[in-house]
């Protein structure tokens, strides 16, 4: 996902119920924004219809500053009464310097505001828009003792396609070490799901994407952080060893998680006997590391790879677990047995 | 239709000196239109006999419908008056003030007369208020300064930013030479003169310092018009015939810091 940083954070503040968000930015600003999300949204057949105002700065305010613009949509936005305003911002007011923390702290409804500067283009990309969210999301929740057998995810990819698949995928591999997900930080978890987020004895970031809001929420909480989702077949191993020693699982319960994971794999790679033996072209890289899955899979199967072999289409996004690879090897064995 | 524009240091003396050359030209049976680019708006004050008129921006943002009377004032010597406005100091773009007002004058076709006389503020501290110079507006820039250092300092910014817009092959703009507003230090006439000749420009006039200045603004008047018979109302006058006069326009060389610091110490 490309664009500025507003892309980025609206793409995690846009999945909060009971939040609205405000947009301190020209109306252009947000509908281009709104609309790339809006898109994203739609191919990925989300179903929510977030609630986003927006400012509206008009060349007036670029002149005379913005701050009364932005106080008018803080009104407008608590008249709904909401858990929570979010406050995020173009490169227009920070250009012209208005004090858009100032104005949030001043404002009657000041303890249900949440401001995240993230300054549009000036904040950095979409990638700085979601950790910059994501840090100021973590922000409402106070520091707490972990509960021993809780983990958080962060940092989800919102618009994703498979974003529910891959986070049933993550789910199964850590029922299998009894862990469960108390927290989505932040995919459908209301503002006091969200101030829970410290009670989660470790973090699980989907990807490295996250690795900022990663990095200052791991140290604000002190827990440990696993830098993302397994990656195919031999990474659903590696999760379950790291994530199992990162929530104090004892090696014995580790191991016996790991040999039921085999056994599965083993179980749904025969479901694909059909193509040992058979070769495959991979064609251009989508994104760095699919590749590995891919090979990985091909020689778990018993396939090889050859120019001359039949082209398959790597996955765009990188295969979560066994269920990412399952999606995958379903495809090409529709291409290779059916053309 | 000549253009030009008084650019110097904050507090130097520009509105004064625009005020009175306006009111000068206008003497000579000119059409005269002076406009205020400072958010501070007081440009034309002296010409309205103290009134602070409405600003283009303030009545941009408050009237849907604007006609040319709602932004452009008659002063003294029938001068049109108008002034550019802006935000509160901290807060807002009054860069962006200068852009929008500049834009709407030129929608209104409101850009006419024998002479348009720009005043702006002292820095050219972005795009905004080097906007007078840029798209045919002041052809000719003069300097306004005194002999303090500072004051140097930002007359030699003022002449990078010609450098840069004369570099276009678009651009008309250039520096028509360096107006010294005395502020009676010793030998301060030699090292404006001098700093002149560095940029590679001359002094056009010394103004010298004058309590009839002070008398008129008190008054809420230019001197040409509070004290027309002083010697200082003769001042303006001939500055005034010498910039009409004046055709050696040039692209300035802008002094090293250095340089400067050497030469204000030299006169010392």
């Amino acid at each position: 996902m490309a664009g500025c940083t507003l892309t980025g954070a609206l793409s995690v503040a846009c999945f909060i119920p009971g939040a609205v968000t405000v947009v301190h930015a020209p109306h252009g600003c947000a509908h281009q924004t709104f609309s790339m999300l809006h898109a994203m949204m739609n191919d990925a057949e989300t179903k929510i219809t977030p609630e986003i105002m927006v400012s509206g700065l008009s060349d007036k305010d670029v002149i005379f500053g913005g701050e009364g613009c932005l106080r008018q949509a803080l009104d407008r936005a608590a008249e709904k009464k909401p858990d929570l305003i979010i406050v995020v911002t173009s490169c227009v007011p920070e250009t012209i310097g208005d004090d858009c923390r100032a104005v949030c702290q001043e404002h009657a409804y000041a303890k249900q505001i949440l401001y995240i500067p993230t300054s549009g283009f000036l904040g950095g990309s979409a990638k700085d828009g979601e950790n910059s969210a994501l840090i100021g999301l973590a922000g409402l929740a106070e520091p707490a003792e972990p509960i021993p057998g809780t983990v958080a995810i962060i940092g989800e990819k919102n618009l994703e396609s498979e974003v529910e698949e891959n986070y049933a995928e993550v789910t199964r591999l850590l029922h299998l070490l009894d862990l469960t997900v108390t927290v989505r930080f932040c995919r459908n978890a209301d503002v006091a799901t969200l101030k829970k987020l410290g009670t989660a004895s470790c973090f699980i970031l989907r990807d490295d994407r996250s690795s900022d809001a990663g990095r200052e929420l791991g140290k604000k909480f002190n827990r440990r952080v696993i830098r993302e989702f397994p990656r195919g077949l031999s990474g659903a191993i590696t999760f379950l060893r790291e994530t199992g020693t990162a929530c104090g699982i004892s090696r014995e319960k580790i191991d016996a998680a790991v040999s039921s994971e085999n056994a599965w794999q083993e179980k749904k790679l025969a479901g694909f006997s059909k193509l040992r033996g058979k070769s495959v072209f991979l064609g251009a890289e989508p994104l760095e590391g699919i590749f590995a899955v891919a090979r990985e899979a091909i020689e778990r199967i018993g396939m090889t790879e050859s120019p001359d072999g039949v082209e398959v289409k790597p996955p765009f996004y990188l295969p979560v677990g066994v269920s990412g690879t399952m999606k995958m090897l379903y495809l090409w064995r529709r291409r290779i047995l059916h053309g | 239709m000549r253009q030009i524009a008084l650019y110097g240091k904050g507090g130097i003396g520009k509105s004064t000196t625009s005020a009175n050359l306006s009111a000068a030209f206008s003497e000579m049976n000119l059409d005269v239109m002076q406009i205020g680019c400072d958010p501070k708006h007081d440009s034309t004050r002296m010409l309205m006999h103290g009134r602070w008129i409405p600003t283009v921006l303030e009545q941009m943002y408050e009237h849907k419908e604007l006609k040319t009377e709602d932004i452009i004032y008659h002063g003294f010597g029938n001068i049109r008056c108008v002034e550019a406005g802006g935000p509160e100091p901290g807060i807002g773009c009054a860069g962006r003030g200068i852009i929008a007002t500049f834009q709407l004058l030129e929608k209104m076709d409101a850009l006419f007369g024998d002479v348009v006389v720009y005043d702006v503020l002292g820095d050219v501290v972005c795009g905004g208020f080097a906007m007078p110079m840029r798209d045919g507006y002041a052809e000719e820039v003069y300097l306004v300064t005194s002999g303090e250092l500072m004051s140097l300092y930002a007359a030699n910014n003022i002449c990078k930013a010609i450098a840069r817009i004369s570099e276009r092959s678009s651009a008309k703009c250039r520096l028509g030479g360096v107006i010294c507003n005395a502020k009676n230090m010793e030998n301060e006439r030699e090292l404006v003169e001098e700093f002149a000749k560095r940029i590679g420009s001359r002094l056009v006039y010394y103004i010298p310092r004058s309590n009839s200045v002070r008398a008129a603004e008190v008054n809420c008047m230019t001197v040409i018009e509070h004290n027309p018979e002083s010697e200082q109302a003769e001042v303006y006058r001939n500055c005034a015939k010498i910039i009409l006069d004046n055709t050696d326009l040039r692209i300035p060389t802008p002094l090293a810091l250095e340089e400067l610091e050497e030469l204000a110490r030299n006169y010392l």
